[in-house]
């Protein structure tokens, strides 16, 4: 008796850690991500449609490593190597929204990391141009994102520079934030348009800034409170 | 050489050895990861000491009467472990990063294996030494003070291989140690193993130096994330007793703290400086009559524009942007307190040219100590301005300082600091903005309550900050803030799309014209503070209360109470990334305690025979456990200060206390094993720990100033005395127990080493939480406790 607990303990503790390689089916995979729309999204207000529906859309497990696909649709951001996280669910749907895409709408982002934002905005807007400077991210992320979508637009290089070619953007997601704002950026920004950063260390993304040029090219930012969760309340 | 004396020998070798691959591995372990889980790992490791007694306990005889060929063994096996302990962990299969446990489960089994691997040469090294301990327990004196004697030594010799080799190179030469006390105390019936064993962990260990490679570190340290941008190399590297310096190019590494948004020009590339793979600072390019810097399109531009400040004093001056920038200005001199003197050096000689000769420039003087020494023995000097570091880091540091001690920022430090400003003086500090805001908020109360505690009735007037999107720049003026001041920050506010936060007549609309936040009650709260409204700092949420140097943890924030509430709020997986530090001090301690009663104390309890009078051996060596490291813990924050130089006052106390405990060993041979002798020493400990609690502060601050000689001999009499006591105790316990039940030694060795491996977090968290002062007494309690019961001796080992 005493053998077969240990053994079974073993056997338990070794499932326990190597239960993050189970694969789900197609299927699950779906209810999973309706759940995680459901549970985390629009519950926390997001309302927007297109958002949604993207959010929806987009296969995220397929963006995360493997050993990580199983917590793909959980609450949280998850890492990618390199130091780098996918945005936690909400992060994304919620930065999605904010710059408020619309079908015509030409989105630059600054990180394209595991590639999900990119995809996510590239099944609302008409063109996606994204920028990774690590390279193995970068091709990774272009290798995924060409095989799903023509509309999105894949370079390895350093975001400081942004992409002039193709510059004003209506909006601009920095998904690796950095400590200044590269000037670039801001010129490459449309009068009128908006930028959207997250500022946190990684696995914690709780405040974002959007950053808003007005139509005079005046700057303004504003930081949001911390999204990913209730608003913060101090004890008195 | 006579067998006892090759014993001895090699027992302090080998002593030196284990102390040293501690601190060598914590190094290594503080590189890779953090400094706080160093801690962590070397608790496991030192549980090996505890399990040590343990097997002691349970198989006493067996090993005694192999002790001839078993000792020498261990110590060999123990180095050959440590050559490698490293190394293995560095490998694939076995890394972990501390991010990660949080959010991967595979992390745990990685993180076990790496407690293991650490533990190895701990267990094997520390039975060697029981082992010695209890068989020759008639002269514990000697043995005891080679022991101490080896570990003092071994805390020197780890101190110069910092400095003059590279950290992954260190735990081989010491291993090497280990194993040449193992040849050297086996006879030469049991030599040939040991040879053996020690020609392969020569030839290993000559591998691992020759072949020392670049350390991998942490993917979310500093250093590896420079490390993955394009064209990134390490251009300077060099091992350094304050940490391992490193120096890394890319031609995308750029430095623009929170840079305004008005700012249109291109943002220089910089080079930028590793410690320990923690970002410390850029390369600056200074250009003698250079007029903008890009720090002035930053709030940190504010304190220059209203004055011109022609003495400056920038303290922990190390990050070179700034220094470039104060220069910038052509103040008349500027003395920079830099307490890394590797990274001074650097820039005066390798990177002299690249920084414009700035580090070498005639008005500028750099002092390479600890700020608050150079304060307070500066009180002949007045200063324009005093410029702090930046304090946090971008998007907020998740507690990783939490349990920094950090004199800078002190009530005590920005007294002084006030008192050296000139009637137009200035202090200025600038942090990042966090969110939930902990450190603005602690900013303004440390700066409000400074000028209140100076006779300021309303702070209000003398205070000023501005904010960004990023950062916020405080500064606190001893004359009130001048009309012409005032219109001059909101001029420049203007200009850079920077927002006054706190300046004579500010309105809600200006504070957030520029940069809105859905933080509404972040105003209120800020004005409360500066009104001297105690209770908003009391009832926040974060401790926000100024730092003190009873408390020096400006970083901490978080109250353990208040883990409910904030779990409520953030979500419990969201805490460890709040405040990390702190929190692993406390999963380091409850895990250290969980270990070392299942490792040590209940096999222990399971041993069948009963055992008189075990409470009095738990008490007195618990107490000494205790009460040892809580005072050493004491002596290095106090002589941190007294000598202005953290690395050496570290380690003049461990090795002034280790070596005199050693000569107290050594002399407590001379004393019959009764018990009116411990009971004595522990009185006269006790009383003299009693007059530490309330004087040893007062002693130091009045001769800070004093020459140095002056200053070492002082604390030569101060660590030395005590610990010359102290180092009577444990031997002296041993050879009493031996005498009338030999059966308990085991146990002795067993909880003395257990209570240590908890100690060190135990004595953090009452530092944080209460303060030094109670992590004294406590220590003071310890030693009154082990006096007690040997002087009422009946009533705890029931003779």
């Amino acid at each position: 008796m005493g053998t077969f607990n240990k053994t079974g303990a073993a056997v338990f503790i070794l499932l326990f850690f190597i239960s993050g390689f189970n694969q789900l089916t197609a299927d699950e995979y779906e209810r999973e991500r309706n759940r995680m729309v459901r549970t985390q999204i629009s519950s926390r207000g997001i309302s927007d449609r297109a958002t949604l529906d993207a959010m929806r859309n987009v296969p995220r497990h397929l963006y995360v490593p493997d050993v990580q696909r199983r917590y793909a649709y959980q609450d949280r951001p998850l890492p990618i190597g390199y130091g780098q996280t996918i945005s936690q669910p909400f992060i994304v749907a919620f930065m999605t929204e904010i710059i408020e895409p619309g079908p015509d709408s030409k989105i630059l982002e600054i990180g394209a990391g595991s590639g999900y934002q990119a995809a996510v905005l590239a099944e609302i807007v008409d063109q996606v141009y994204t920028i990774e400077i690590i390279r193995p991210l970068g091709e990774q992320a272009r290798q995924k994102l060409n095989a799903q979508y023509d509309n999105v637009y894949v370079k390895i290089a350093d975001g400081y520079h942004g992409w002039e070619e193709h510059a004003p953007f209506d909006a601009i997601v920095v998904t690796a934030a950095a400590e200044y704002i590269p000037p670039p950026l801001v010129e490459q920004l449309r009068e009128g348009g908006k930028m959207i950063i997250p500022v946190g260390s990684p696995f914690q993304m709780q405040q974002l800034m959007l950053v808003e040029k007005g139509e005079d090219g005046r700057i303004s930012t504003r930081s949001l409170m911390p999204v990913r969760f209730v608003p913060f309340e101090r004890a008195n | 050489m006579r067998p006892m004396t090759r014993l001895i020998t090699g027992l302090g070798l080998h002593s030196a050895a284990l102390i040293a691959f501690q601190l060598s591995l914590m190094q290594l372990i503080s590189i890779v990861q953090w400094h706080h889980f160093a801690y962590m790992i070397i608790s496991i490791a030192m549980l090996g000491f505890g399990a040590s007694g343990t097997l002691l306990a349970l198989s006493r005889e067996r090993l005694l009467s192999a002790s001839g060929w078993l000792v020498p063994l261990l110590m060999t096996a123990s180095g050959f472990f440590m050559i490698f302990a490293f190394r293995i962990t560095r490998l694939e299969l076995f890394q972990f990063d501390v991010y990660l446990l949080f959010v991967e489960r595979a992390q745990f089994p990685v993180l076990a294996a790496n407690y293991l691997i650490y533990f190895i040469p701990f267990f094997t090294g520390a039975l060697a030494i029981g082992i010695l301990f209890i068989k020759h327990a008639g002269q514990i004196g000697t043995y005891y003070f080679s022991n101490l004697l080896g570990s003092g030594i071994g805390g020197l010799i780890v101190l110069f291989l910092f400095g003059n080799i590279y950290p992954q190179q260190v735990p081989p030469l010491i291993g090497l140690l280990s194993v040449t006390a193992g040849i050297l105390s086996s006879g030469r019936r049991h030599i040939l193993p040991n040879i053996s064993l020690g020609a392969v962990s020569v030839l290993v260990a000559i591998y691992l130096i020759a072949q020392p490679g670049r350390i991998e570190t942490s993917q979310y340290k500093g250093i590896s994330q420079a490390m993955n941008l394009p064209g990134a190399e390490v251009i300077y590297s060099k091992p350094d007793i304050h940490g391992l310096i490193e120096v890394v190019s890319s031609p995308a590494l750029r430095f623009a703290p929170a840079l305004s948004l008005s700012f249109t020009g291109e943002v220089p590339v910089k080079k930028n400086i590793f410690v320990n793979g923690d970002f410390f600072g850029v390369v600056p390019e200074y250009k003698t009559g250079q007029k903008a810097h890009i720090l002035d399109y930053t709030t940190q531009v504010f304190p220059w524009e209203i004055g011109k400040p022609g003495k400056v004093l920038m303290i922990d001056a190390g990050e070179g942007a700034t220094l470039a920038q104060a220069m910038s200005r052509r103040p008349k001199h500027v003395d920079a307190i830099i307490d890394n003197g590797g990274v001074v050096e650097m820039m005066q000689t390798v990177f002299a040219e690249h920084s414009g000769g700035l580090y070498l420039h005639d008005s500028l003087d750099i002092h390479v100590v600890e700020a608050r020494n150079f304060l307070a023995s500066a009180s002949d000097k007045e200063y324009d301005m005093i410029v702090l570091p930046q304090q946090e880091s971008f998007g907020g540091s998740a507690g990783i300082n939490a349990l920094q001690e950090n004199y800078s920022m002190t009530l005590e430090s920005f007294s002084l600091m006030w008192d050296l400003l000139g009637p137009e003086g200035i202090i200025t500090v600038s942090t990042w903005t966090d969110y939930p805001p902990r450190t603005s908020l602690k900013i303004l109360a440390t700066l409000t309550e400074t000028a209140r505690n100076k006779g300021i009735g309303s702070p209000v007037q003398h205070l000023a900050a501005v904010k960004s999107w990023g950062n916020i720049t405080f500064m606190l003026k001893k004359q009130p803030f001048s009309l012409e001041a005032v219109e001059k920050i909101r001029h420049l506010c203007e200009e850079l799309y920077f927002d006054p936060l706190l300046l004579p007549g500010v309105t809600l609309e200006e504070r957030q014209r520029y940069h809105m936040s859905d933080d509404a009650e972040f105003f209120s709260i800020v004005d409360r503070i500066v009104e001297g409204d105690k209770k908003v700092i009391e009832d926040y949420s974060f401790m926000i209360s100024p730092a003190t140097d009873n408390k020096p943890y400006f970083s901490q924030f978080l109250r353990l109470g208040n883990i409910r509430e904030l779990s409520g709020i953030y979500t419990t997986d969201q805490i460890p990334f709040l405040e990390l530090g702190y929190l692993i001090v406390v999963v380091t301690l409850i895990q250290g305690t969980i270990l070392a009663f299942i490792f040590i104390i209940l096999p222990l309890l399971r041993l069948r025979k009963s055992h008189r009078g075990k409470g009095g051996t738990l008490l007195y060596f618990g107490a000494l456990g205790i009460g040892y490291m809580f005072v050493e813990i004491i002596l290095i924050q106090r002589f941190v200060l007294y000598f202005g130089h953290p690395v050496y006052a570290l380690s003049a106390v461990i090795s002034t206390m280790l070596i005199a405990s050693g000569a107290g060993s050594l002399c407590s041979g001379r004393l019959p094993a009764i018990a009116r002798f411990p009971a004595g020493i522990g009185l006269i400990i006790t009383l003299m720990l009693l007059f530490y609690t309330f004087f040893l502060t007062p002693v130091l601050q009045s001769t800070i100033s004093s020459p140095l000689t002056v200053k070492v001999m002082l604390s030569l009499l101060l660590i030395g005395v005590p610990s010359f006591f102290k180092g009577f105790m444990f031997p002296l316990g041993i050879r009493y127990l031996s005498s009338y039940d030999a059966s308990q030694t085991p146990w002795a060795w067993g909880i003395n080493g257990s209570l240590s491996v908890i100690s060190t977090s135990l004595a953090m968290l009452i530092a944080v939480e209460t303060g030094f002062m109670t992590v004294m007494t406590v220590a003071v309690v310890c030693y009154g406790i082990a006096s007690t019961v040997f002087a009422f001796r009946k009533n705890f080992f029931r003779i």
